[in-house]
């Protein structure tokens, strides 16, 4: 028998050592994340839901930059595409309660140019006061050349809108909608809105040639000051994330660790967290382990309900 | 926003942002020109503009969407729809080739091989050749349309058979992706079995596009667009619909409600679209 081990083998002992050490590292220093589920509806007790979340987070925002960043898609209030006008609102007013030195509202949608056009026909306008003062349209913001160090995508660097950019805390406001590219879209695909089109056109499609999965990662790590709310009082199900079904869930899924809220969402989905490709390459070893996710609110079993998936992400199903 | 404004929102540089107080942009350059070229035009103004376009552009002959972007892109496609004697005919020229040597990733060879490899389908909708907005990626709707009309302009003053080729390629692109409802999407018509709906800026950039093409496949996306204009809900989708069904001898009815033009952008291309409704269509000049 030959006890000699090749250079590849031991490249993978070393690598699984470090990551042992990592994680233990992890385990002992890093408090873990902290994810809340809590019941919520689109009526006027949604301000109240969304300042309770922020202060049993501890969002700390006094004196801060914070740029809203909603889920605007389509120009169809019918449907569930884009975040909630009345979400947006109520984090608006709970981040200036908190006392954020300036909050602003941001989007670059994916495919539609006419980005106040959108938020005008979700009800934006409508239901937030003064929006359009308020509201950055992110495909055509001036921009900066961000290099991406270590990137998970072929790509080198990327421009991002200096609103972005300059925010202190980026908060991601998506709709729970499953994804019929990457299985589902959440808190962290919604950041594929800071990419201006401007820059990459309508839509973003360096993205998906460099790898959809792998940018989002990227992007991920390129904005690390983040939080994130997840509408899912009525979520999207199906050929998400344009063409799928209202599927209301009652809830909003927060936390300061975009990974586990993802990762939490997906269990309520009934989608496995560890089956999405852009949460494993994002995710540190514990990030996506239920253990691991400190949960407060409502216990996942309570919320999870099955979303319908396409034929193609049958094999993602918890 | 009328044309008055759009001039007095022109930066020092002599470009335009797509908003008040942002740095200079292509494409809002090039459309507060081509505006400004069907009104009463501030002559220091249009001067002042072509400079900072003439300065910004690269040396591989194109444009990028502003100068500190480091790659050309679709909007050379913009910049071309200039006249050549307004642009220059060095400058013009040069956006040509650059726009002739560019199409969707997914037409080149190793894109083809790996698919064959793979055993994937990779007939009809991939095989005709479009442009992308961003070397290396997908050829798409928007920027084959514009592409399109550029090299329709570049036509009129130099007869070449290669440029005549791409017109006619990218027209069969354009075909290739009309939706079931009749217009265009930004992509394709069908995405993993799923029929994608059209809509308004998509189909009335298309329209243009195919201008005096005759097509049973038109009369549908005729109808489309019309019904499109009837209840659209952008200012910049109402003028690509106005200028596309203008460009089929169709004028567009009224949308339901009046629509705000949100920048520079839309209030140049309102600009634009209400001259061709009095018969002059700077893009099919």
């Amino acid at each position: 028998m030959n006890n000699q081990i090749t250079r590849r083998q031991a490249l993978t002992a070393s690598a699984a050592c470090l990551g042992l050490t990592r994680c233990s590292l992890f385990a002992e220093r890093q408090p873990l994340p902290r994810v809340s589920i809590v019941h919520a509806n689109y009526n006027q007790s949604i301000y109240d839901t969304v300042r309770r979340i922020l202060v049993e987070h501890r969002v700390d925002v006094r004196g801060k930059r914070v740029v809203i960043k909603p889920n605007l898609v389509e120009f169809d209030p019918g449907t569930t595409i884009n975040t909630h006008p009345m979400l947006v609102h109520a984090a608006l007013e709970a981040f200036r309660a908190l006392g954020a030195a300036e909050v602003r509202i941001a989007e670059g949608p994916g495919h539609r140019r006419g980005t106040l056009d959108l938020a005008d026909a979700a009800g934006y306008f409508e239901t937030i006061p003064k929006f359009e003062d308020l509201f950055t349209d992110l495909n055509l913001d001036d921009v900066s050349r961000v290099l991406l160090h270590a990137p998970f995508s072929n790509l080198s660097s990327v421009y991002f809108p200096n609103t972005a950019l300059a925010a202190d805390l980026l908060v991601s406001l998506p709709k729970m909608k499953t994804h019929h590219w990457v299985g589902a879209t959440l808190s962290m695909k919604n950041f594929f809105g800071l990419v201006p089109g401007g820059v990459y056109g309508w839509p973003k499609n360096v993205l998906h040639w460099a790898g959809i999965d792998e940018c989002i990662a990227d992007i991920h790590t390129t904005f690390p000051r983040h939080f994130a709310i997840v509408d899912g009082i009525v979520g999207m199900e199906g050929n998400g994330p344009i063409q799928g079904h209202p599927k209301p869930v009652g809830v909003l899924v927060s936390g300061k660790d975009m990974v586990a809220v993802d990762a939490t969402c997906c269990r309520v989905m009934k989608i496995n967290p560890a089956a999405i490709h852009y949460l494993r390459l994002a995710a540190t070893p514990d990030h996506m382990e239920e253990e691991f996710i400190r949960q407060i609110g409502e216990p996942i079993k309570n919320v999870q309900t099955s979303f319908d998936l396409i034929p193609l992400f049958q094999s993602i199903r918890l | 926003m009328d044309l008055s404004a759009i001039i007095n929102l022109q930066n020092h540089d002599g470009g335009w942002s797509y908003r008040k107080g942002g740095g200079s942009w292509t494409e809002p350059t090039v459309l507060a020109l081509l505006a400004q070229s069907v009104e009463k035009a501030d002559a220091r103004s249009v001067e002042r503009g072509l400079a900072w376009l003439r300065s910004s552009q690269r040396q591989d002959g194109g444009w990028a969407p502003r100068p500190m972007v480091a790659q050309t892109t679709w909007v050379t496609a913009l910049v071309a729809l200039l006249p050549r004697n307004v642009i220059g005919q060095s400058h013009h020229a040069s956006a040509v080739d650059w726009l002739m040597r560019q199409s969707g990733q997914e037409t080149s060879f190793l894109y083809k091989l790996r698919n064959e490899l793979l055993g994937y389908d990779s007939s009809a909708p991939q095989a005709t050749m479009g442009w992308p907005f961003f070397p290396g990626a997908a050829a798409w709707v928007s920027p084959t349309a514009m592409s399109i009309l550029a090299l329709q302009k570049a036509g009129r003053y130099q007869a070449a058979a290669s440029i005549q080729q791409r017109i006619d390629v990218g027209r069969q692109f354009l075909l290739d992706r009309i939706c079931l409802d009749g217009g265009w999407n930004y992509g394709r018509s069908n995405v993993l079995g799923a029929e994608a709906p059209s809509y308004p800026e998509t189909s009335g950039q298309a329209l243009l596009a195919l201008n005096q093409m005759k097509s049973p496949k038109l009369d549908k996306a005729l109808a489309a667009a019309q019904q499109h204009a009837g209840s659209c809900q952008s200012s910049e989708g109402l003028s690509w619909l106005r200028l596309g069904l203008q460009a089929h001898g169709i004028v567009a009815p009224a949308p339901p409600r009046e629509l705000r033009c949100r920048n520079v952008l839309d209030s140049a291309l309102l600009i634009i679209a209400l001259a061709a409704l009095r018969g002059r269509n700077v893009f099919l000049e």
